[in-house]
């Protein structure tokens, strides 16, 4: 019997008939996609996205070399070289992210102990040359001065959770 | 012997251990911040508590001497609950900067603080701040962050001998201090910031440049002085950050010199990095490939006895053997490592070998120095003198010496005399000293280069053989005449036969225009205005320093954190040191650079590796055979006691010392901006005046 | 004016090239649109926008790509077989575009409206393999030439069963000219009664042109591209329209053999209104978003699972078939005399 019916569904093409019907109906169901550059999705406070170096209120930059992002990047896209600046105070003279080289896996923000390198909620940062991935200390701090103010409300909405 | 139980294993410890020894034997491991095996017993940071059987409360193990029998437990709850308590009373006041503190990461009390603290605190209260002190050009102090562990004040005060730095006030207040501000004086305070176990005191050249974790670490040897210190060279990248001892209890125990520590920002100034070639009077950037070959064009038609080579203080063996071949190959014998003009008695090793070895001063009792100031021309070793005479005591350790001494050699030293005349006198037996040395033991002679550079030096030596065989300081078993070297490169360079050859000439006379073509292989330190005016000079060598200007060709040659090489210590100890980091722009091996000339100049080395040349290193002397990390055997004794009455008469000027100024006494060092405050803050002799 | 066209010589020329240009030109636009189509189904189905951004509803994504292929470096391999390399494509353009040179889109609208219509257009796609084998040999690349066969072989194992299909409606028709069998479907499109075989034909089609769930020549995941691995720029472009016209040209024969061509469903008053030519064209749409449905929703065949299809199911069915269309005819008597409508 079971061989009788599943000759004559076979011949029916009962199966083909019932997937085409399924892929038709899905052809009036709504879209899923977004319209992505006029529209986008919602993102977490956590979300990974293009790196900055925050400043304290006063203009102070936060990083204090201490290398700890450096030493936990699991990419080694970091580079970092110090020194002892003017007033004594332990310094960068260089931070590097080669941001072709990141994995973005948000360690290095984990690692900081001053909330100084973060991953903003930026992903739009495509270049037309790789040369211009190769981030610099000057990059990352203006990078912080854009979005300070949101990076600040993500870190607040996410410290509970910290 | 002892027998203990430490957490039920019976170990065999030596009688009057401590119980923490014990444990360490046992394979456990005791936390600790003020123990040091080198240095005395405080127990004030109560870190190694454990719990002994029987014992009313936890004792600190450090300061706890074994008993037969005794049973340690180092793993109880109790143990472990009053580790947590002591490390959260040590954190109170420690300001928990780890990320900006430059111990960070090779920190003893963070690494303690995670395995044995308790990982939060109860603390709310203000912590205090201790205002920093200023311990000159090489330690920067951070004393917020100080437990008051005391090792640093131990160690200034036992190993280095300048009883500088103490702890004054008490309780909350307690602070190290150096009581007026000074900066320390000893050229073994680098060592402070290896020893102390937080970020109190940390190296200030290299202040926050680097963290412990980036360095790429590679073995090595000191090339400052001539003990042949351990070193590990750590580089980051290319570049080489910082140089530290390695623990070797037969040459420099853990300490190191603070010009082998500190001199490596030299290593990135000054720098050779090009071949030069001289044009009509003026020197000129030219290819690896044009300096040779003029260089072979003006070596043709020159006889070999018209070309002479000298070697400076910082060559490896290799690179001294190479030019030695080629200049065999050229015909000459014209070859001489002796830039100060050092006289040798060369008939064995023996002759300018420190022959007790270094660890012979731990058993010596009883030290005549002749024209040496070990405290300025071997630190670390001075170290060990100074550890012989607190060891024995003052009536147990006499020090003599023959020369004045500019500076406190840190332990109880009676000048003799300031010429060498004093040696008739103990000969006779009419000055006490010989006595002294009679009646000891083991009695010591260490003979300088104060002594050997003198014009009458054969003399001084052999008044010294004499005496040596007089007064028992060489025996059958024991060989007390000991030679100071002050150059790295010296005794590899004898090993090796770097001297005038049968007719060959030494320093002075290739100098006086003997011959056309002089070859100097990193030889700054000899009075280069008396090289005579038409002699052609090629300087082989890393740093532009004097030598380099009166150079009509320069050959970039490496560092001694560039290459991998041989090196004889003034023990006659074969080490060898591996390479940390390449040679700067065009610069390259040594011995590379000789390879590659002979072969332009059409008197091919036999040899294309490094492996093929050490082997024929070998071969001209066995000492070199079994070179490595392993030392080689200690020299023989002299039992030949046919000394040939001197020819020559002492004359009666002062034995003057080889070093005026300890920071700058190498191309690498003048090089070192580090080395130049220390030469500015510490004066250019150390006018403090011996006891 | 008219005497010029039909009379002289160089009318005669003209005419051609213009009624040439009239299939093609249509053609071309034709397939940009089919891949604009086969991108807004797929995307449709599932649930997604598709291309959107060039153009209104992204109407000229197609002349985008195609500018962007245009641009693009012709790469020829080393040791690639330089002059067959850059053949292949053109042979394969051009039978695909030569074949439509006798599909009528209307009674007696085809550029060569011969007798034998139906084994001319059976020819030419059969040497479409050429191109194929050609464009695998010549690309001296294991995965082109691998692609190359397989290509071969599953256009030589459809075009049997293809082949028989047709023999049965031809049985129906008694004529081997394309505007005949439309005309012969005046009363009932052979879809109905011939259902199985217009199953089988259609599945075979979709075989023939490469179609997912046949499309193992390209094989991605094995073969990474199959025969035009090696290629790019304006010779892939070439095989891309070619395989699209192809698409097309199936759609069309479908169309013909069993939907009554450029006949209206029903010869009435409402449906007659349409002019024929738009009709065929309704047609061969439905049966190349039955293409692209298709694809949008069966997974990639086996290559043992597609030999078998051919050879052990569709073969043997669609012989019998032939034998019972053929007997059914002699017994009922309805076998058309010869001579057709000609």
């Amino acid at each position: 019997m079971s061989t009788l019916s599943r000759n004559i569904r076979s011949f029916l093409l009962t199966e083909i008939v019932a997937g085409m019907a399924s892929t038709f109906k899905m052809m009036f169901q709504p879209k899923v996609t977004l319209n992505y550059p006029y529209e986008k999705g919602p993102l977490s406070v956590r979300f990974r996205g293009e790196h900055a170096l925050r400043r304290y209120a006063n203009g102070e930059e936060r990083c204090i070399a201490c290398k700890l992002c450096e030493a936990t990047c699991p990419a080694e896209a970091i580079t970092i070289e110090a020194e002892e600046r003017d007033d004594g105070s332990r310094r960068t003279t260089r931070y590097d992210i080669d941001m072709t080289k990141c994995i973005y896996c948000g360690l290095c923000e984990e690692a900081c102990p001053v909330d100084a390198i973060v991953e903003g909620p930026n992903y739009e940062f495509a270049t037309e040359t790789r040369e211009e991935l190769f981030y610099d200390k000057d990059k990352l701090l203006s990078n912080g001065d854009r979005w300070e103010a949101l990076l600040a409300r993500r870190l607040e909405l996410d410290a509970p959770y910290r | 012997m002892v027998k203990v139980l430490v957490d039920g294993t019976p170990v065999d410890v030596p009688a009057g251990s401590s119980a923490l020894q014990a444990c360490e034997a046992a394979g456990k491991e005791i936390p600790r911040f003020c123990y040091h095996e080198r240095l005395s017993v405080a127990g004030n940071c109560r870190m190694c508590l454990v719990q002994v059987v029987r014992a009313p409360k936890l004792v600190a193990s450090c300061g706890f001497p074994v008993a037969e029998g005794m049973q340690i437990l180092t793993d109880t709850d109790v143990v472990r609950r009053a580790r947590r308590a002591v490390m959260e009373f040590l954190l109170i006041n420690h300001p928990l900067d780890c990320p900006i503190c430059d111990q960070g990461g090779e920190c003893d009390l963070q690494d303690q603080a995670y395995g044995y603290g308790s990982g939060v605190s109860r603390y709310q209260e203000a912590k205090r701040a201790v205002t920093d002190k200023e311990l000159g050009p090489l330690v920067k102090t951070v004393m917020t962050r100080c437990i008051q562990c005391s090792r640093c004040v131990r160690f200034s005060t036992e190993v280095a001998g300048t009883p500088e730095l103490g702890i004054v006030s008490r309780g909350e207040n307690a602070e190290v201090t150096t009581y007026v501000e000074k900066a320390l004086t000893s050229e073994l305070s680098g060592n402070l910031i290896d020893i102390c176990p937080v970020g109190a005191l940390t190296a200030k050249p290299t202040a926050f440049r680097a963290r412990s974790w980036e360095y790429k670490k590679t073995d090595s040897i000191d090339v400052m002085d001539a003990v042949g210190t351990n070193i590990q060279i750590q580089a980051r990248g290319a570049e080489v950050m910082r140089i530290v001892p390695r623990i070797n209890d037969e040459v420099n125990e853990e300490w190191l010199s603070d010009k082998g520590r500190f001199s490596v920002d030299g290593l990135k100034k000054r720098r050779l990095d090009h071949p030069w070639v001289r044009v009509h009077g003026k020197l000129h950037k030219a290819s690896w490939q044009d300096t040779l070959v003029s260089m072979a064009r003006r070596f043709e038609g020159i006889s070999g006895d018209r070309i002479g080579a000298i070697a400076g203080d910082l060559c490896d063996v290799e690179s001294l053997c190479a030019l030695k071949d080629l200049m065999t190959a050229l015909g000459s014998s014209h070859t001489d490592c002796r830039q100060d003009g050092a006289w040798y008695d060369m008939r064995s090793r023996s002759g300018y070998l420190f022959n007790s070895g270094i660890t012979g001063i731990d058993e010596a009792d009883a030290l005549l120095l002749i024209g040496s100031i070990p405290r300025h021309e071997a630190p670390v070793l001075n170290a060990r003198i100074r550890k012989q005479y607190l060891h024995k005591g003052r009536g147990g350790f006499p020090v003599a010496s023959i020369g004045a001494l500019p500076v406190d050699l840190t332990y109880n030293v009676d000048v003799l005399g300031e010429g060498p005349e004093v040696l008739t006198r103990l000969l006779d037996g009419s000055e006490a000293f010989a006595e002294v040395l009679k009646t000891a033991k083991r009695p010591m002679i260490i003979l300088g280069h104060g002594a050997l550079t003198r014009p009458d030096a054969q003399a001084v030596y052999e008044a010294t053989l004499q005496l040596a065989y007089q007064t028992g300081v060489i025996t059958q078993d024991w060989n007390g005449l000991n030679i100071l070297h002050t150059a790295a490169s010296r005794v590899g360079a004898l090993d090796i036969g770097f001297v005038p050859g049968s007719r060959g000439f030494a320093v002075t006379n290739m100098l006086r225009g003997g011959v056309e073509i002089l070859w100097l292989l990193g030889a700054d330190d000899f009075p280069l205005d008396k090289i005579s005016k038409d002699t052609f000079v090629i300087y082989q060598g890393h740093h532009g320093d004097a030598a380099a200007a009166r150079a009509d060709i320069i050959l970039p040659g490496a560092a001694y954190t560039e290459k991998s090489g041989t090196y004889v210590n003034t023990a006659g100890e074969v080490q060898r040191a591996l390479r940390a980091v390449f040679p700067p722009g065009q610069a390259r091996e040594d011995w590379q650079i000789i390879r590659a000339f002979s072969e332009v100049a059409g008197h091919p080395l036999p040899y294309d590796s490094v492996e093929a040349l050490r082997a024929r290193m070998a071969k001209v002397n066995p000492v070199f055979s079994n070179a490595g990390t392993e030392i080689a055997p200690a020299p023989q004794s002299v039992t030949d006691s046919s000394v040939s009455k001197g020819t020559a008469e002492f004359n009666n000027a002062r034995i003057r010392p080889v070093i005026d100024d300890y920071y700058q006494t190498n191309s690498i060092s003048r090089a070192s901006l580090t080395m130049a405050e220390c030469s500015r803050v510490y004066g250019p002799m150390r006018a403090v005046a011996a006891e | 004016m008219a005497h010029f066209f039909y009379q002289t010589l160089v009318g005669q020329i003209i005419l051609m090239v213009l009624e040439t240009l009239a299939v093609l030109v249509p053609l071309l636009i034709g397939v940009a649109y089919l891949t604009l189509m086969e991108r807004k189904v797929m995307a449709a189905m599932q649930r997604r926008r598709g291309p959107n951004v060039n153009g209104l509803f992204g109407l000229l994504q197609a002349f985008a790509d195609a500018i962007k292929m245009i641009v693009k470096e012709t790469v020829i391999p080393a040791g690639a077989n330089r002059i067959l390399f850059l053949f292949a494509p053109f042979l394969a353009f051009a039978l695909a575009m030569l074949a439509w040179a006798v599909i009528p889109t209307g009674n007696g609208l085809a550029v060569a409206n011969i007798n034998v219509g139906i084994l001319y257009l059976l020819a030419v796609s059969s040497l479409g393999v050429y191109g194929i084998l050609i464009a695998g040999w010549a690309s001296n690349s294991k995965y082109a030439f691998m692609g190359s066969m397989r290509a071969a072989a599953q256009m030589v194992s459809y075009e049997v069963s293809i082949g028989l299909i047709i023999v049965s409606v031809l049985l129906a028709v008694g004529s081997l000219n394309l505007n005949d069998i439309v005309l012969a479907q005046r009363h009932i499109w052979f879809c109905l009664p011939m259902f199985p075989v217009f199953i089988i034909f259609f599945i075979s089609a979709l075989a023939e042109t490469g179609r997912a769930p046949f499309d193992l020549p390209e094989g991605e995941s094995e073969l990474v591209a199959g025969f035009f691995v090696e290629y790019s720029s304006l010779a892939f472009g070439l095989f891309f329209l070619g395989e699209y016209a192809n698409m097309i040209l199936m759609s069309a024969l479908v169309s013909i053999l069993f939907l009554g061509g450029w006949l209206p469903p029903i010869g009435v008053f409402p449906f007659t209104l349409v002019p024929g030519p738009l009709w065929l064209i309704a047609k061969i749409l439905f049966c190349l978003f039955v293409f692209i449905w298709v694809r949008a929703t069966f997974p990639r065949f086996r290559y043992d699972q597609l030999m078998r299809l051919g050879w052990k199911v569709f073969l043997p069915f669609s012989l019998i078939w032939m034998i019972g269309t053929a007997a059914f005819l002699m017994v009922t008597g309805l076998l058309p005399q010869g001579g057709g409508m000609n």
